[in-house]
């Protein structure tokens, strides 16, 4: 590393930046005045301000909330540099700031005391952790669970969490679908006796309808054929696989005499088609 | 007729959480729990007198038994996998703040570390290292968050009295902090022996057994 000694009036940004993620505007901050080898007690605003906008650029931002964090950090700094750069008084010395501006940076140094207090506590931690790794021990047991569950290590995160996977599981499954009333081939028998009655012929295929429903052809089909076997319907086709033209039959096409019908009920019952 | 010893050891080997000592006097039907502790460091002395490949430790408020670091390489050899997942250090510092400040809510936090945590506090409640201890009666009352058992024993700590003592700035300097982050990437150096070294990976030669004479 080269340039660490920087004098902290020197506004010449020579630092050498080494490329590392910060995990915040803290932690930067905090590297700042390591490498500078300054007292967190009096932040040299001026030199810091300007190495912390230098290294805004290197840094990977995750997210723009942690840009954000960032940012705020930069403005503050900026709003303390701006303090300096306009003294209240002439005599003054540079790094002196008036009594809200140094409120201000009393607070940063305070904050910046605490992060590096958390830091070396989480490598600490982050050493402990290195050193359980190479230990192993039983993680499931074979006993049978107890019978009283012990709740002091539950929380309510765990039982939200498994309401989330509840719900995301059902949203997972396809919805149901609801099927129409199924058709009746007696109900299509009528409807096509009562089209018989006004017309001397019509298609299979009007009655059945266009849009080639399963269900519906084969439905239409038995209700044709039973009529054919009962003598109330005629049906003839020209060629094969051409379209099926119904008349009127033989029998007393007047009365749909449906009722008069499902004597067998073999023929007649109303036959369901999935 | 098994040995109270031998039962102690058979306790610790088939719990997956530590054993306290007062559970140990309750299923042995021992007079106190001080003679629970003293099988157990019975127990434990007679492992390490035999030299043998499992140890006692205690942590969590309890006991385990488990293996010896120096085995280690070989039990990465056995998973099949280089290391376990560690946690990142984000979530480390937002453990630390947790272990010496709960029961602490997520902008008491967000302001020590300056940034948001809740990602991190998220992935820390699912591993089951904080929980949820209530809410904190401050506007928007937000949850307080605490270590679990399962932190104690993440990081091998009896109780939370073995966290180090925190007074005035805890300079560290930057060489131990950058030690931490290296043990991770930089290769083991060939020069270290490898039950001190706490890299992992056995390395193409595999690891070093003692040579049996």
């Amino acid at each position: 590393m080269t340039g660490s000694a920087l004098t902290p009036d020197t506004d010449a940004p020579g630092l050498t930046v080494r490329v590392e993620s910060f995990v915040g505007p803290l932690d930067l901050l905090l590297h700042l005045c390591r490498t500078n080898e300054v007292d967190l007690a009096n932040l040299p605003i001026r030199t810091i301000t300007e190495q912390y906008l230098a290294h805004l650029e290197s840094v990977q931002f995750q997210d723009l909330e942690a840009a954000g964090a960032f940012m705020v950090m930069a403005a503050t700094l900026i709003y303390l540099k701006s303090k300096l750069l306009l003294p209240v008084d002439p005599d003054a010395p540079p790094e002196a700031l008036d009594e809200e501006g140094e409120l201000l940076r009393q607070e940063l140094a305070e904050r910046l005391r605490e992060y590096a207090r958390v830091k070396a506590l989480g490598a600490w931690l982050g050493e402990r952790e290195a050193e359980q790794a190479l230990i192993y021990g039983r993680t499931v047991a074979e006993l049978p669970p107890p019978e009283d569950v012990p709740l002091e290590d539950l929380s309510v995160h765990l039982l939200a969490r498994a309401m989330t996977r509840l719900i995301e599981e059902q949203k997972r499954q396809a919805p149901r679908e609801v099927e129409p009333n199924p058709l009746s081939v007696l109900e299509r028998m009528g409807e096509i006796l009562e089209l018989l009655r006004h017309t001397w012929s019509l298609l299979f295929s009007s009655v059945a309808g266009v849009e080639r429903v399963r269900t519906e052809w084969v439905v239409t089909l038995l209700a044709l054929l039973e009529l054919v076997r009962l003598g109330q319907a005629r049906v003839h086709q020209t060629e094969i696989f051409g379209e099926i033209v119904i008349e009127s039959g033989p029998g007393p096409t007047t009365d749909p005499a449906l009722p008069a019908l499902p004597d067998n009920g073999a023929a007649s019952g109303d036959i369901a088609y999935a | 007729m098994p040995e109270p010893i031998d039962v102690v050891e058979a306790l610790l080997f088939a719990s997956e959480t530590p054993v306290e000592a007062d559970r140990i006097q309750e299923v042995l039907d021992l007079g106190s729990a001080r003679e629970a502790r003293e099988l157990v460091q019975e127990l434990a002395a007679r492992l390490d007198g035999q030299g043998r490949a499992l140890q006692i430790i205690e942590v969590g408020g309890g006991y385990r038994l488990v293996t010896r670091p120096d085995v280690a390489p070989w039990l990465v050899k056995l998973a099949r996998s280089r290391t376990r997942s560690r946690l990142s250090r984000s979530a480390l510092e937002t453990l630390a703040i947790v272990a010496y400040r709960q029961p602490v809510s997520r902008p008491d936090i967000d302001a020590v570390r300056g940034v948001n945590s809740e990602a991190v506090l998220d992935n820390l409640l699912d591993r089951r290292m904080l929980r949820i201890a209530g809410r904190k009666d401050s506007p928007g009352r937000p949850f307080l968050y605490e270590t679990t058992r399962d932190f104690l024993v993440a990081f091998g700590l009896r109780d939370l009295a073995d966290l180090p003592k925190v007074e005035g700035e805890l300079v560290i300097p930057d060489a131990s902090a950058d030690a931490v982050s290296a043990v991770a990437t930089a290769d083991a150096p060939e020069a270290a022996p490898a039950t001190d070294s706490p890299e992992l990976d056995p390395g193409p030669g595999g690891p070093e057994l003692a040579s049996r004479s």
